[in-house]
């Protein structure tokens, strides 16, 4: 018994000066608890997303399609656009045509049309219009369920306003408020309430639907609000999409993994340096130089593979098309491979030893990863994680590859994401040259 | 020194890691077709001479040349012309022998015909032919050492320099690499060879540079080395309560040096051994606790710096 307590102090011991151990036992579980409790809003008192642009066009000048402007406004799900801003800045109310192009360049990924005609005379109901990029599954159903939220709430008055429309074009002004009179004379005299303000609200279109909705008590409340309200559904980007979410589970996962790989080929210098083999390379007509940029050309080619052959399995098990974007796909992988290469020689550049390294790598590519929107949208996170995935590699890799499989994207409009890559790897590179020259792997 | 233009010209060369002097002020030249022997304990600074002769690192001041050329300006042709063995076993152990023998022959530029040919030549040269294909890991540590010399060999360099080339491997695979170096530098090969085995600096070289804390303690022939010595042979003898009074008082008759529980007494120049004999009778001491040696590389290095070259 004396000496299992002498070798489990032993092994604490050595726990306790061994950092990179320490960072993957406490500090890397600790972030990627704090990141998922962040996405899921645990503790949250405000459940759900916040801040997914919608883009807003009211087509119509009835006072209730205002208020249901106001509604979606309120919503913090959503951040309403409902303004276009041109080139030179200027400003000007959002137009239905507007919205295919704004979101082909993703913009936004979901605008409600409030049509002219949202209230009919000719018909009981309400006409919506929703248009979508539903490029993430996961985020296209959230939206759409708290959008249904929203609309039914606001939704009665307008169908409140339609019956009323309808029934004042079939019986007349007079006898319809003869109806309501003694409607409003009749709910005064079983519930209480004023009896005239009881009228204005009916020949308002207030006709307690509203409380249906809003309570949610009733059951079948919203099926048969959805069968009274027309939405009209419209898919702007996707729509030939065999295997939307493959597209993206293949290329969040094969980005993660490329991460893996190459970081472990650039931990390889230290392998070769213990070795003793940068002496046996430095000694013959081998530069420094030489073995960094080889590694890097390596780690690409590598990461192009490997992305490749992960798309292709993707292809052959879940049906993802890559077939008409071979070349565009190839061009992105090889972008994303440099930048996920260049992130393995930081990290090699950075770090005193091979244990260090991978230690430091599991930590930066899990988080990366987590709020890059490999995992989960990145539009589920707070704002100020959504400003920093941007700086990440993981988001504009994933961003190209849904460019490529999803928006079926033309090679300029391909081009700034694969600025930002560039940008990065030339970034990273940079100070991973930097740091390898004046480190010590070389010596 | 042979006559002629050195090979290796080293003066006042200063190298410095941080606070610590890992070499101080060494000058030495090396001729062309010399094998040259870089003698010092563990830490003395013969690596950091060879990185620097090699060209991988940058010395501090002072200058250093080799064939003519200064070795921080690294050219190319300077590079081709010198093979390097480093003190690890600087191969890729998933690949076999013969494929870690392409990639480096390639890299020093040499391709088909001339490459296999160099290939067969330096793997019958040290003995691992038969072995061409097997994966380096799967290689005794002599036959890997011995991979690793051929390796600096394949294209033919002028200048070899060995960084303590037989660190653990079995006596067979020494004298493999004895032999062979030997064979090489008789065929007009300069080579600098570091070791910290007295053994090994007396059989194979021809001069000798004893150094330590980065500094030259002593640089010439064997002969030229032993001749500093103020004695012709050391006596050596157990250290033990029996021996102490002794020990005592040959210390007014020479150098009297403990190392591992053993005496070593160094008698000064002129010191008849009749004297020693009768002392041992007089404590009563028997004969075969004593033994006589001959002078040694490592008594210099004793007589130099106080310490064993293992220390």
């Amino acid at each position: 018994m004396n000496a299992i307590l002498i070798l489990v102090k032993k092994d604490f011991s050595i726990l306790v000066q061994d950092k990179v151990s320490l960072l993957l036992t406490f500090i890397v579980p600790f972030v990627l608890i704090y990141v998922f409790g962040l996405v899921f809003h645990v503790n949250s008192s405000d459940p759900g997303p916040a801040g997914i642009p919608l883009a807003v066009v009211n087509q119509s000048d009835n006072p209730a399609a205002a208020s249901l402007v106001d509604a979606l406004r309120a919503e913090k799900a959503f951040k309403v656009l409902t303004k276009f801003v041109a080139r030179d800045k200027t400003t000007r109310p959002l137009e239905e045509p507007d919205l295919r192009p704004l979101m082909r360049a993703d913009d936004f990924r979901f605008a409600v049309v409030i049509p002219a005609d949202v209230v009919s005379t000719r018909t009981v109901g309400a006409h919506l219009k929703i248009y979508s990029n539903p490029r993430n599954d996961i985020e296209a159903q959230m939206v759409t369920g708290v959008l249904q939220k929203t609309l039914f709430g606001s939704v009665p008055e307008l169908l409140g306003q339609s019956l009323q429309a309808q029934a004042r074009a079939y019986v007349g002004d007079e006898r319809l408020d003869r109806f309501n009179a003694s409607v409003a004379a009749s709910v005064a005299r079983t519930f209480g309430g004023d009896e005239g303000a009881i009228r204005a609200r009916i020949a308002g279109g207030d006709l307690g639907f509203g409380q249906l909705a809003r309570r949610g008590a009733a059951p079948g409340a919203g099926d048969l609000l959805s069968r009274i309200v027309n939405i009209e559904s419209v898919q702007v980007v996707g729509k030939d999409v065999k295997s939307p979410a493959a597209t993206m589970l293949v290329g969040g996962w094969a980005v993660q993994f490329l991460l893996f790989a190459v970081t472990a080929s650039a931990t390889g210098l230290f392998w070769e340096k213990q070795g003793g083999l940068f002496q046996r390379m430095l000694a013959g007509p081998v530069s420094r130089g030489d073995i960094l940029w080889s590694k890097f050309l390596y780690g690409v080619c590598l990461g192009l593979i490997q992305l490749v052959v992960l798309f292709l399995a993707g292809e052959a098990l879940y049906g993802i098309e890559i077939g008409g974007h071979v070349g565009l796909l190839v061009v992105v992988c090889t972008f994303a491979a440099a930048a996920c290469t260049s992130f393995g020689m930081l990290i090699a550049s950075l770090s005193p030893t091979a244990e260090a390294a991978r230690g430091i790598a599991t930590f930066v590519i899990l988080l990366m990863c987590a709020v890059g929107g490999a995992w989960f949208p990145v539009s589920f996170m707070p704002q100020f994680i959504q400003n920093f995935s941007r700086l990440t590699l993981v988001y504009w890799s994933m961003e190209g590859f849904s460019q490529v499989l999803w928006s079926h994207s033309t090679f300029a409009e391909l081009l700034p994401t694969l600025g930002c890559l560039a940008l990065i790897t030339a970034a990273v590179m940079a100070v991973s040259v930097w740091r390898f020259r004046v480190g010590r792997i070389f010596d | 020194m042979t006559g002629g233009p050195p090979l290796v010209s080293a003066n006042a060369v200063v190298k410095r890691f941080g606070p610590i002097k890992a070499l101080d002020g060494v000058s030495l030249d090396i001729a062309p077709g010399e094998f040259f022997g870089l003698l010092g304990p563990n830490g003395a600074g013969k690596s950091t001479f060879m990185s620097l002769v090699a060209g991988i690192r940058s010395l501090d001041s002072g200058t250093l040349t080799v064939d003519g050329a200064g070795v921080a300006a690294g050219s190319a042709s300077a590079r081709l012309a010198l093979g390097l063995v480093p003190q690890s076993i600087a191969l890729y152990f998933e690949l076999s022998a013969e494929r870690n023998l392409r990639i480096f022959g390639e890299l020093y530029g040499l391709r088909g015909a001339r490459l296999r040919e160099r290939i067969d030549f330096v793997l019958d040269a040290v003995g691992i032919a038969d072995r061409r294909k097997g994966l380096v890991k799967t290689f005794s540590g002599g036959m890997q050492r011995r991979l690793n010399l051929a390796a600096a060999l394949l294209h033919e360099p002028r200048l070899l320099l060995c960084d303590e080339p037989t660190v653990g491997i079995d006596p067979q695979s020494r004298n493999a690499i004895f032999e062979l170096l030997q064979g090489l530098n008789r065929a007009g090969l300069t080579v600098i060879y570091s070791t910290h085995y007295m053994e090994e600096a007396t059989r194979l070289c021809s001069r000798v540079g004893i150094i330590d804390h980065g500094r030259i303690l002593a640089l010439g022939t064997l002969d030229e080395l032993l001749a500093r010595l103020p004695f012709e042979e050391e006596i050596r003898f157990p250290s033990s309560t029996q021996t102490q009074a002794l020990s005592r008082e040959l210390g007014a008759s020479g150098d009297v040096a403990t190392v591992d529980s053993v005496h070593r007494f160094r008698p000064r120049a002129g010191y008849s051994m009749s004297s020693f004999y009768r002392l041992t009778e007089e404590h009563g001491l028997a004969p075969r606790l004593f033994t006589s040696q001959r002078p040694t590389l490592e008594a210099l290095f004793l007589q130099l710096t106080g310490r064993t070259l293992r220390e």
